[in-house]
Parts: structure tokens; sequence; C-alpha cells
């Protein structure tokens, strides 16, 4: 290259040499004066100075131009390098390194570009982080965005401030995935509201915002929205309370109306849903439709669910016909009060009794409804001191019961007959058993009972009334009694020592026993605690109340007739036990028919022997008759009971019980073999259980 | 108040694993508190009531109606297939394996369609033996006891007997092959120091170890399970009786039979030829149970109807008029009577008191001597079908499963139940003084 434009160099010097030759030799031959041949040469040498200034000064142009495009390209450079936050890396090495400008652009360039690209990438990040920002911010609170807070300053790329985008960024997510939640909270919370109250779920939601009703696609979180919509399930919320409360009040109105008018429960299961949200809380009700208020009565899927309007119906029909139906309402709180009171023994105030008059009603001197207030606060009240009396009740009856047994007993040791061995005689022993020991313990019953009134009557400051009469003095009452009966007792068991002492004398003369029971027949009667003065006890009440003799007679006429009962038991038990026994249901009664001729066998006797009369046990007896119900085995039985030490109820069984041997029917001695087996195939074929059962078994 | 209401303690404990239908015998073995329960759901199985455990089950082809034990490791039952079998241990440890030995079979005559064998081997506890005569001759009688055991197992099982049997023995010898879980010695040789006619003995002798089986077909056969195979070699013979045999009963050497038509045969074992005594049951209804004494001097017999005789074997106008009957198991409710079947006797081994179980789902207990009532059990579910006492009497088995006696109606499950037996509820009270003067 050089050789050429040294060569292009040398030819233009040859040419110029040539040129200026062929020049002189021009001016030779045109003849020229050397003074016009200086000017010119001047001429021509000032014209390539000037060409060569100008090729200069472009020249130095352009160097400048070069060194401004470093520079620029250096202070680009280092603008890109502060604005991302990073240190400036060869400007002031590039400058100490000697080399040409172009050289040095050349080297710059690159590095430029890579700057410019990063700084591009950067900035693509910010805006798209920022455009995020943007987006969110609108999204949550579109009046507070202020597009200037988000403009992007564009000196600022460091990576930290990308940071601090992206932080902002997040939080924003943040924000809204939880006003997100908040809005499907308060959703979900007002469906079931509106499930509950039966309003379109939908329509209230699109009124709070629009966006919220869509299935999908963003929801409007705005602040606003979050507010309307709690401010509407508070409304909600509002109306459920107020109509839950409504219907509540309806069914306890119900209630209290079926209560009162016995309403069937087919009625009463219409309002089935109603009545068991009676108690609940207000965010227990979750049913659908439980506090509509429409009628869908009509629609087949809600057909068994009550609206308020409906239970608002039921409830004025019920009142309607509560309001017809008040003077047997009356009634009948009045006869539960009656009953309340009988049972605790409590006689109501002279003056209680008139005010309830069911006669006032119909004068309608008084309005029924109060009336039946009244009542109904009476019966609480009463209630009350029935919770009071109980205790004390329980005993009272237990010592009445006591007092009863005490009587039958009386009754029973009076019997002459008790002891025969008659059919059930034993159920008798064991209830006189047991009725001794009771009586026993009378009167630590009455002692301990005594106390437990004293206290009670301290402690209210009242007497303890059974049945209009003060406990306490029936206890004395029969405190006294009992003791009378004691010396009764005691005399009578003098009079019968002395009677014992005629009998031995009067056998020493006569030499024969009579009947010792004869003198003490039952006529006599001695005055016992139970017989008179207790049962009056227990009626108290209704002497001094004769209104009401309806309620407690029954009792008193089966204390009277339960010992005639007893007594007239024995006679047909025993008729019983003559006519035969009915054998169980066993087919092979019917084949060995003949009526069970039995009487009562003298006990522990032998059999009789029948030699010669073999299978024929519907022989006439030759044993003893009926009318002998006495032999030494009664006897020795009257005396059982007193030596034996009277068993507890709850092992009666260890005491030994004698056998109940009556008379073997058939003959017990060695029979001539043949003649049963000759009279075998006359009767019907019998079979054991087990032959039954397996006939049975192979046939099933 | 009524007499009826009893105390409700429980009936005792339950056995676990109750047989499915209907109980039909169970039995205590006199080794152990094993049990053996025969039933209508075709099994036998083998309890040891004391630990509650079912230790073992057998199948049968039919209903199994009685069952009793050999010795405690084996014993017979008698299934409605008409078949008798030997069903016994094979190891030691298992109980009840398949080791079946059918004894024989019996014929069922044409006019009777049922059959149905009543299987009592000889109860005498000694009886039940897994001994049997082999060197008779060569013993010697010597005025006192000495023991030669030659093997540990068999001195214990003997001293056991001894002890608990009061025994008259003789010299015997144990027979290992067919009871490998007793005998592992050689023969030991005991001898006893009661002398008693040679006669008499070796008849007893040959008689023991038999089963004595009674049938719906009108027989009684006796079996020797020890012959050799083959049912002519086992059954040792067939004895007719007047009617189908419903029960048995066995004390030394006596056997009662209780058929139908009420017929009561007494034999004795030394001369089965004829009845001893033909007699007809003093109750006027259908024989249930029979059971003798265990003192041996007479039996106890229940019907139908609520009743049971108590008799007598001696004959004599003094023995004769010991005899009595009375009434049990009978409801008095409102006038009406209802009367139950007494299904079991059980007499306890020591006292001689007895129980009897019935219909009505009561289980009583009886001084036989004092003509008294000892005890009432609280009732059971359901018919009270068969009764046993343990060996030494403390424990008493209930079977309290329906019998059948209103055909075919539902009821409560069958179940067994194991109770203690307290003394004061089967020891014979004195009798009552004389009662003082009022």
């Amino acid at each position: 290259m050089a050789s050429l434009l040294s060569d292009q160099l040398l030819q233009m010097e040859t040419t110029c040499g040539s040129l200026l030759y062929e020049l002189q030799m021009i001016w030779d031959e045109v003849g020229e004066s050397d003074a016009e041949r200086d000017k010119l040469l001047l001429e021509l040498e000032q014209e390539c100075l000037e060409v060569y200034r100008r090729k200069v000064d472009q020249a130095n142009r352009c160097r400048a131009q070069l060194r401004q495009a470093i520079a620029d390209a250096e202070a680009e450079l280092a603008a890109i390098c502060s604005a991302m936050g990073e240190r400036p890396v060869h400007i002031r090495q590039s400058n100490q390194k000697a080399g040409s400008l172009k050289e040095e652009l050349k080297e710059i360039i690159p590095q430029l570009e890579e700057m410019r690209k990063r700084k591009n990438d950067r900035w693509n990040q910010f805006l798209e982080v920022i455009e995020q920002i943007r987006r969110i911010s609108i999204e949550i609170r579109p009046a507070e965005y202020t597009p200037s807070k988000v403009a992007m300053d564009e000196s600022d790329l460091s990576t930290r401030r990308l940071e601090e985008l992206h932080r902002e960024l997040q939080s924003l997510q943040k924000e809204k995935t939880e006003r997100l939640k908040q809005v499907m909270d308060h959703l979900n919370t007002l469906n079931s509201l509106c499930l509950v109250l039966g309003i379109d779920f939908r329509q209230t939601v699109h009124e709070v915002h629009p966006t919220l009703d869509e299935n999908e696609g963003s929801k409007n979180i705005s602040n606003d929205t979050i507010e309307s919509l709690v401010s509407a399930i508070q409304r909600l919320r509002e109306v459920k309370i107020q109509r839950m409360q409504k219907l509540q009040d309806l069914a306890t109105t119900m209630l209290e109306l079926w209560n009162l008018m016995d309403t069937p429960v087919e009625e009463q299961q219409l309002f089935q849903n109603v009545t068991c949200n009676i108690a609940a809380s207000e965010h227990e009700i979750t049913e659908p439709n439980t506090l509509s208020m429409d009628f869908i009565n009509y629609d087949k899927i809600y057909r068994r669910k009550t609206s308020v309007m409906q239970v608002e119906a039921e409830v004025l029909r019920l009142e309607q016909l509560k309001a017809s139906k008040m003077k047997e309402l009356v009634l009948k709180k009045k006869t539960e009060l009656e009953e309340l009171r009988r049972r605790t023994h409590l006689v109501e105030e002279a003056s209680g009794e008139t005010e309830f008059a069911i006669e006032v009603i119909e004068a309608g001197a008084i309005d029924p409804s109060l009336m039946l207030e009244q009542i109904e606060v009476r019966v609480s009240k009463v209630k009350e001191e029935a919770f009071s009396r109980k205790d004390i009740l329980e005993k009272v009856e237990k010592w009445l019961a006591a007092c009863n047994e005490e009587s039958w007993l009386e009754e029973y040791n009076r019997d002459e007959n008790r002891y025969s061995a008659v059919r059930g005689a034993h159920l008798t022993l064991k209830r006189a058993e047991k009725a001794r020991a009771l009586v026993n313990k009378i009167p630590a019953m009455v002692d301990a009972l005594a106390a437990k009134i004293t206290a009670w009557e301290k402690d209210r400051g009242i007497e303890f009334t059974y049945d209009g009469v003060r406990l306490l003095s029936m206890l004395e009452e029969y405190t006294i009694v009992r003791q009378e009966k004691e010396q009764e007792r005691k005399r009578q068991r003098d009079q019968k020592r002395l009677q014992g002492q005629l009998i031995t004398e009067q056998e020493a003369l006569f030499g024969s026993k009579p009947s010792p029971s004869k003198p003490q027949s039952a006529k006599k009667i001695p005055r016992t605690s139970t017989g008179g003065s207790s049962r009056r006890l227990s009626l108290g009440g209704a002497v001094m109340h004769p209104p009401k003799p309806d309620l407690l007679h029954p009792k008193s006429t089966r204390c009277t007739k339960k010992a005639e009962d007893m007594g007239a038991l024995s006679p047909a038990r025993r008729g019983i036990d003559i006519a035969g026994l009915p054998v169980k249901k066993l087919s092979f009664n019917a084949m060995n028919a003949p009526c069970e001729a039995e009487m009562p066998r003298r006990p522990f006797a032998p059999l009789v022997h029948v030699n010669s009369i073999p299978s024929t046990p519907s022989q006439p007896n030759i044993m003893s008759t009926p009318s002998q119900p006495q032999n030494n085995d009664v006897e020795e039985e009257n005396r059982t009971p007193k030596i034996m030490p009277i068993s507890t109820p709850k092992t009666p069984a260890t005491v030994p019980a004698s056998m109940q041997m009556a008379t073997t029917p058939a003959p017990t001695s060695c029979l001539v073999y043949e003649a049963a087996v000759t009279k075998a195939p006359l009767e019907e074929m019998e079979y054991s259980f087990e032959e039954r059962r397996l006939a049975f078994y192979l046939t099933r | 108040m009524s007499a009826a209401v009893l105390p409700t303690s429980s009936g005792g404990r339950e056995l676990s694993n109750p047989p499915s239908d209907g109980v039909s015998n169970l039995r205590f073995s006199n080794h152990s508190d094993h049990l053996l329960v025969s039933s209508w759901d075709k099994t036998v199985r083998l309890y040891d009531a004391s630990a509650n455990v079912l230790k073992g089950e057998f199948m049968h082809g039919g209903p199994v109606l009685d069952c009793c034990f050999h010795d405690d490791s084996s014993g017979f039952s008698a299934s409605a297939d008409n078949t008798v079998r030997r069903i016994c241990q094979s190891e030691p440890s298992a109980w009840w394996v398949d080791s079946v030995l059918t004894l024989g079979k019996i014929l069922v005559p044409t006019f009777c369609r049922m059959s149905h064998l009543d299987l009592k081997p000889w109860m005498e506890p000694a009886s039940l033996d897994i001994i049997f005569v082999n060197s008779f001759r060569s013993m010697k009688l010597q005025p006192s006891l000495t023991l030669v055991p030659t093997s540990k197992d068999c001195e214990i099982a003997r001293e056991k007997q001894m002890e608990t049997l009061g025994w008259e023995c003789r010299l015997r010898k144990v027979d290992r092959s067919s009871f490998p879980n007793m005998a592992t010695g050689k023969d030991p040789k005991f001898t006893m120091h009661k002398s008693i006619p040679q006669a008499t003995y070796s008849e007893t002798l040959r008689m023991k170890g038999q089963v004595i089986t009674g049938s719906w077909d009108k027989t009684l056969k006796c079996w020797d399970p020890r012959g050799a195979s083959g049912p002519d070699r086992t059954l040792v013979g067939t004895y007719p009786q007047p009617e189908r045999v419903y029960s048995l009963s066995l004390v030394g050497h006596r056997l009662v039979v209780a058929t139908a038509g009420r017929h009561v045969n007494v034999y004795d074992l030394r001369n089965m030829s004829q009845p001893e005594q033909r007699r007809e049951s003093s109750l006027k209804y259908q024989t249930r149970c029979v059971r003798c004494y265990p003192n041996g001097t007479g039996f106890a017999l229940s019907s139908v109807e609520g009743r049971v005789a108590m008799e007598f074997f001696d004959l004599s106008e003094v023995g004769q008029s010991k005899k009595y009957a009375f009434k049990c198991h009978r409801k008095s409710e409102a006038g009406k009577d209802t009367v139950y079947p007494v299904n079991a006797i059980a007499f306890h081994p020591i006292y001689g008191t007895f129980a009897t179980g019935g219909c009505d789902g009561y289980v009583n207990v009886w001084d036989g001597n004092n003509k008294k009532r000892l005890y009432q059990y609280s009732k059971y579910p359901t018919s009270v079908a068969a009764l046993s006492f343990s060996r030494d009497g403390r424990l008493l088995a209930v079977a309290s499963s329906y019998t059948f006696e209103e055909g075919d109606i539902a009821h409560e499950p069958d179940a067994i139940f194991v109770r203690n037996v307290n003394e004061v509820e089967v020891k014979p009270k004195p009798k009552a003084l004389p009662a003082p003067p009022p």
C-alpha cells in the first residue's frame, strides 16, 4: 500500500516534473518572459499550498470529531455504569494507553454497546415490575393510585432499587391475596346468611359489586367493596337475628300452646324444624331457608321447611284455638295444680281455690289468660315447694308403707289358719317375715323422720303439713298409739299364759286337750296402730277436706280390702289344689288324663302299698281327706317361724324348706311285669322330648 | 314377697364357646375339672371348667344324645346316627384329636323310626378303667398295702385313685397300648389289703371298663371298648327291655334302667340275664331321669310332672316304707299352677344331697334324708337340661338349654354355667330342734 502510495507520489512527481518540463517547453516555444514565468509558477505554488491547507484542516477536524466521539462514549459509559450502580471499569486506563484515537474508539464502542444492552435489560425488568405494581395498586385502591409515585426514575437502575421494587411488589401481592381471601370469606358468610334467610345470594352480591357475582374472573377487592360487603353481612345478620328471635318467640308460644292443647304429634311434626331451633343461638342456625320469609310450602324441595310466615300463621291459628279452648285449659291447669298438690300432700289455702273458679270465667269477670297465668305461677310455686319437701315425703311414704305392713301383720297374726299348709302359705309366711323386720325398723324410721322435719321447719319457719295436718303431730300420735299397743300386747300375753295354766289344769281334770285356739278368735280385735289411727293419719287430708274424697278414697279401700283378700285367698287356693293341677301344656297330659285327685297327704308318711291293683292311678284314694288339715305336721310347722331365724329377703333359699310331699298316685311296689306290658299297647304311644326333638330334627 | 323371687345372684360362670344347639348332657371328669358336653349340634365338647377353656371339640354324624368320661383323656358318646364312639386324645398335649373308635352300630327296629342311645358306662370311679385284669391269677392278697411302682406316672395315677376313692383294689396292670399317656413303665403291680371273695370281684372286674348303652330300640347293650376290632367282639351283650330306654344309672353292681311306659328295671351286673327287680315307677307320669344314691341303697327318679320319687333297693317291708315322693319345680301364679318336667338329678359326691333341674329354669338342692330343700339357685334363662357335680363337689355344671318340651319354639340361647358350690348350699342341716314352748 505504502509502496503503492509512494508509487503514486513518484508518478505524480514525474507527472509534475514532466508537466513542468512540458510547460517550459511550451513557454520556450511561446517565448514567455521570465517574469510571467515566475508569476505563473508562484500562482501554481500558492494554489498547491491552499489545497494542502484545506486537507490539513480537514484532517484536524476529523481528529477532533474522533476525540469527541471517544469522550462521548466514555461519558455515556460512565453514566450507564453509575446508573446501574457499577464501577466504571476502564476509562482512565485507556487514556494512558498509547494508541491512536481510532483504536481507542474501536475499543470503547463494544463496551458501550454491551453496557447499553445491559441497561436496556435492566430497564425492561424495572418496567415489568413497575407495571405489576401499578396494576395491583389500581386494583387495591384505585383512588389513591398516583402514577407519579411509580414514575420511573431512569437515573437509578441499580439492583438495590430493583430489589426494593420487588419487595414492594411482593407486599402488594400479599395484600392482594389477603384481600381476596377476606372477600371470599365475606362472600361465604353472605352466602350462608342468604341461604338461611332465603334471599338470592347472587343478587345481593351483585348489588355490592358486579364483579363479585362472577364465578371466575377477578373480583374487585378494593376497600370500598370490602366495606360494603361487611356492611351487607352486618345487615343480613341483623335481619337473621331479628327473624330468629321472632321465630323462637313463635316457637316458644307454639310449644306452650301445644302443651296446653295436647296437639297431636303429627301436627307438631310439621313444625319440627322450627321447634328444634328454639334454644339455638344465632350461629347454630345454619339450615337453609330456616328463616325464610317466603311461602315455600308448595315448593317440593322445601316441602318440609316452614317459613317464618307459616309459623306465624300457625301460631295465630293456635292462639285462636286457645282462645276458644280457654276454659278447658284453665280447667286442665287447675287439675294439674291439684294433682301436684295431692302428690306432695299440700293443702291449698281456702282462698286460692275460689280464685280459679270456673264460674268466674264463664261470667267473664276475669280474663281467662290472666287466670291461666296466675295458675301457672301457682304451679311453679307448688313445684318449688314440692322439691323442698320431696326428701321428707319419700320418708313419709316409706313410713306409711311400713305402717300398712304393720297393720297387715296384725291382721295376719290374728288369723288362726295362717300356718295351714295351703297353697301360697309360704308366700304369706315370707311376707310376714319381711313385715316383722320392717315393723322393727319403724321406731328408728319415725325418729329419723321427726329429726328431718324439725330441721325443715326450723329452716323455713313454717310447719310441715301433710294433707293439712302437721306431720310432727302425726308422728307423735303414732308413737303414742304404738306404746298403747305394746301395753295391750303385754296384757294379752299375760292373759294367754293364764289361759295356758287353765288348760293344763283342765287337762289334769278331764284328760283331754281343748283346742287352744277357740277363745282367741278373731273377733277380739285390740286397738292397732294402723287399723284405726294410722289410716286416719294417712287420710288426714281427706278428713279435713271433704271436697276431694274421690282422690283418696281408692287408697283407703285398698287398705282395708287387702286384709280381707288375704283371708279369703287361702280357702280358694285350697280349692284349686284339690281340683287338680293344670299341667303345663304338655300333650302327655291328655294321655294320662284321669283327674289327679290329690289330697294333702301327711308329710313324711309312707306311701301306701297297693300291691294287687297295678296301673290304676285314678283309683279312689284312701288317703286322708282335706277336711283334716290339722295334723302333727301343721303343728310342727306352726312353730317353725318362731324358732327359725327370720331370714333376710336376700337369702330366702337358705332356709330349708320342707319338701312338698303329696300322694304319689301310682302304686309303688314291684309289679308283675307282664301286666304292665299288656297294658302298654292299649295306650297311645308316649314319646320323650328327645324323641320328639329327633323326629323334628329329621323332618327338618 | 313371693318365694319365686330369689336373689338375682349370678348363675355362675358362663362357659365361653357353648354348643350352638341344645345340650343333651354334661359330665365332670372323675380326675379333674374337665367337663364333657354333648349337644344336638352334633358335637361333643371338652371344657376345662375351672379355666373356662374349650379344650376340644369333636363332630359327629348326628345329634349327640349322651356322653361320658372314660378317663381324663378319653370318653364315650352316643349319637343319633346310631353309633357309639370312643373319643380320645392321641397325644398328651392335644385333646380330642380325631382318634375315634366306632364301637358299634345299633340296629333300629323298623317300627321305631328314631333311635336313641343312652350311654352310661359304669360310673363307679375306678371302673372307668384304663386298667383291666391281666395277671389276675398271679395276684397276691396281702394284709397291708404295698406299692411297687415302676413308673412315676403310674404311681401318681394310682395314688390319686386310691386316695380319692378308697377303692377296693386288686392286682392290675396298666395297658399301655391303648392309653399311651398314662402308662410309661413296665407292669406296675399294686396290692391292697382288702380281701374279697374271688367270684365277686372276678365278676366285677370282668364287667369293669365296659360301656352300657340303652336305646330306643328297647335294648340294653354292653360294650367292651378294649375288645379287638370288629363290632362282634366289642359288643358283649344285648338285653331286651320292655320299652324304649330313657335313663340309666349305675351304682356298685346295680344298674337301674328307666324306660318309657314307666318301667324301671334293676339289674345286677353280675347277672345280666334277668332283671333283679322289675318295678313300675311310683310316679304317674313319664320318667325323665333316674340316678342312684351314691351310698348304693336306692335311686331317685324324676318325672315330667314336677315330681321326684325316692326309692330303695331293699324290698323288705321296712326298706320300702322309707320311700316317698315330693313335688318340685312348680309355679303357682294367680291361683294357677304350672308344673314343669324335672330333667336332671345330680347327687353330691360327698354329702349325698342332690340337685334337681327342671324346665322352669331352677336348680334346687335337696336333702333326701331330712326331706328338706336346702337351697334354690337363682333362675336360669331357660330349662335346666343337665347337671353335674365335679369330683370334689365344689363345682356344679348347669346346662341351661331348652329341652324341646314345647316343641320347636323360640327360646333362650343354650348356655353352660359352672358355679362354685358353697358348703352351706349342699351340706345337710341338722334336724330342727323340737320347738320350745311359746
